[in-house]
């Protein structure tokens, strides 16, 4: 029963949910980074308070992140049609994915850039910096260990969530687990999936990890 | 007393019109929270001219980092202008602003250094902000790294230096832009003794060498009277009295002066308005300054010797106020008035300052 098909197919699952999840992460940041700058800084104690600005974003990223990601999945049909031409396959996935990703990136952008000491934010006042040149050189550079941080456990719940793509048909190491493992009740083909999505989990944090204690200048 | 004018005659020139370096105008600052509003400051009038080492002292919490903020417009004002060299810094435009904050350096009491840099780009910093190319950049940095003494710390990151260190790098940062004012925020406040000791020397030299007026925030008299030429007591968001250092150490007036100065009190421990009657004396106390010519002649001794009566020295000291030594004596006069009168008028006579310790001044 283990034959090379089997083993093709696993490969072809670790590829698939690399990508999904790649895409997905990178995606997410390029709208979760800025959303959770604005969070930071229009928040009443950032450098631009805006409460208006903060209240509105604030519950985008409620609303977004208490939707069950399977239900999103569906709801976000008619979107994912919409932007990928189709609403299934694993690049169909990427969408649902960066949206449920996106709040929850912002929220962990945020919740590190206000780690930032607001003496070092008034230093670079006191300098003249404005505004873009504290976030970008200031706020950013001294958070940026805990953003690493962030991105790796981004990275990590991205991927569990992409093993649900199954559901439209988006392939992944967590599709091949529930179709042959569950549904077929092959568990020796969910065991070894389930133990590559262990490994690939355990890499990217030790990877991730040691990226953040290298560039930590702190100690 | 609400909002009073201080104004105080300078020896060097008096009623001249030239501009302050930094002239502060009747400047309140209230904090409007969810429940209250606090006036952190109220009324201040304070002039600062150009090569001042002004001081600038009260108990935490009295309104003296808010006053320092106001100063470069990291905390706005709700009333009053803030003028440096004349110009209003509420009338000018965010950029203008910004532009200005680049000629006042400041330092803070917690260093405030970008822990992720290295000490080198930490100085370039402001220069980077400023647009200056990085080569220039960084031959400035090295040289006021060498103004500082930390040239060899040049690739450490702050969190490998000591306190001492990490504030001579926030002080070479903070001259980076040759600003005309430097600014400290209980700069000192978490250094040793002798650290604070060789910072306050440097802040001395960059005064002295580069002309540049300092405004420095503190709790602790000590600091005052090592470096500061001028000095301004801030309680409870008030200008209670200000001037020069040696006018207000030979003739405090103010309530929290005198228990600055006469009983030796660090802020923290200035009791309010209310406070309890002293012990009773039977015999009146006094307080003698005795300036620099007024050392040579045995003043006590003879003084003893003319009236025949004994007194009783409750306290001798000496301090260094801004670069003089200054003697200073607490004493306790015999019961009788006539005899006190006398005494008191013989001191003045030399040419001492004596001041009643045991009856406020003011008030």
């Amino acid at each position: 029963m283990w034959s090379s098909e089997v083993t093709t197919m696993i490969l072809k699952g670790v590829g698939e949910t690399l990508y999904m999840s790649g895409v997905s992460t990178l995606v997410g940041y390029v709208l979760g980074l800025p959303l959770g700058i604005l969070l930071a800084i229009s928040d009443k104690e950032g450098i631009r308070p805006n409460a208006a600005l903060y209240r509105v974003l604030d519950m985008i990223c409620n609303v977004l992140r208490s939707i069950p990601f399977l239900i999103l999945l569906i709801l976000l049909i008619p979107v994912t049609r919409f932007i990928v031409g189709k609403s299934y396959g694993t690049t169909a996935t990427i969408v649902p994915l960066v949206i449920a990703a996106a709040p929850f990136i912002a929220r962990m952008v945020e919740s590190s850039i206000k780690e930032v000491d607001y003496g070092v934010i008034e230093a670079a006042q006191s300098m003249g910096a404005n505004n873009m040149t504290i976030i970008r050189k200031v706020l950013l550079v001294e958070a940026r260990v805990s953003l690493i941080t962030g991105a790796t456990i981004a990275f990590g719940t991205i991927l569990g969530y992409s093993a649900m793509a199954g559901v439209i048909g988006g392939g992944g190491l967590g599709d091949i687990a529930i179709r042959y493992g569950y549904y077929r009740y092959q568990s020796d083909i969910m065991i070894v999936t389930v133990i590559l999505l262990v490994v690939l989990v355990q890499l990217f944090q030790i990877a991730g990890m040691k990226l953040a204690g290298v560039l930590d200048k702190r100690k | 007393m609400k909002g009073r004018a201080v104004t105080f005659e300078y020896e060097e020139g008096t009623g001249h019109t030239m501009s302050y370096m930094i002239e502060v105008q009747n400047l309140s600052k209230t904090f409007v929270t969810k429940d209250a509003a606090v006036e952190a400051l109220k009324g201040i009038n304070l002039q600062i001219e150009t090569g001042d080492i002004y001081g600038i002292i009260g108990m935490s919490g009295a309104g003296k980092s808010t006053l320092v903020r106001c100063l470069n417009y990291l905390e706005e004002p709700s009333s009053g202008k803030v003028l440096i060299e004349g110009q209003e810094l509420g009338a000018l435009s965010g950029r203008e602003l910004r532009k200005m904050r680049s000629s006042i350096g400041m330092i803070f009491q917690s260093f405030n250094l970008l822990m992720q840099r290295t000490v080198i780009d930490n100085i370039c910093f402001p220069l980077q902000i400023q647009g200056v190319g990085k080569k220039e950049a960084r031959e400035k940095a090295r040289r006021l790294l060498a103004t500082v003494g930390l040239s060899e710390k040049e690739k450490s990151y702050p969190a490998q230096l000591s306190g001492g260190q990490k504030q001579r790098v926030a002080i070479a940062r903070a001259l980076a832009c040759d600003p005309k004012i430097l600014l400290c925020d209980e700069a000192t406040s978490a250094l040793d003794p002798q650290t604070t000791a060789s910072i306050l020397e440097l802040l001395r030299k960059i005064n002295r060498e580069m002309g540049i007026t300092i405004v420095i925030i503190t709790h602790q008299m000590s600091v005052v009277q090592e470096i500061c030429s001028h000095v301004a007591i801030v309680e409870n968001g008030e200008l209670v009295e200000n001037g020069s250092v040696e006018e207000i150490f030979t003739r405090p007036r103010s309530r929290a002066a005198r228990q600055l100065i006469i009983e030796g009190k660090e802020p923290g421990e200035w009791s309010g308005a209310s406070r309890q009657q002293p012990e009773l004396h039977e015999t009146k106390r006094i307080r003698i300054v005795f300036t620099s010519n007024s050392s040579f002649e045995p003043v006590i001794a003879n003084m003893i010797l003319q009236f025949g009566v004994p007194v009783n020295i409750l306290k001798a000291d000496t301090k260094d106020v801004g670069g003089t030594a200054r003697g200073e004596m607490i004493l306790g006069l015999p019961e009788e008035r006539e005899t006190q009168e006398n005494i008191i008028g013989y001191l003045r006579e030399r040419g001492l300052a004596v001041e009643e310790v045991t009856a406020d001044v003011e008030q």
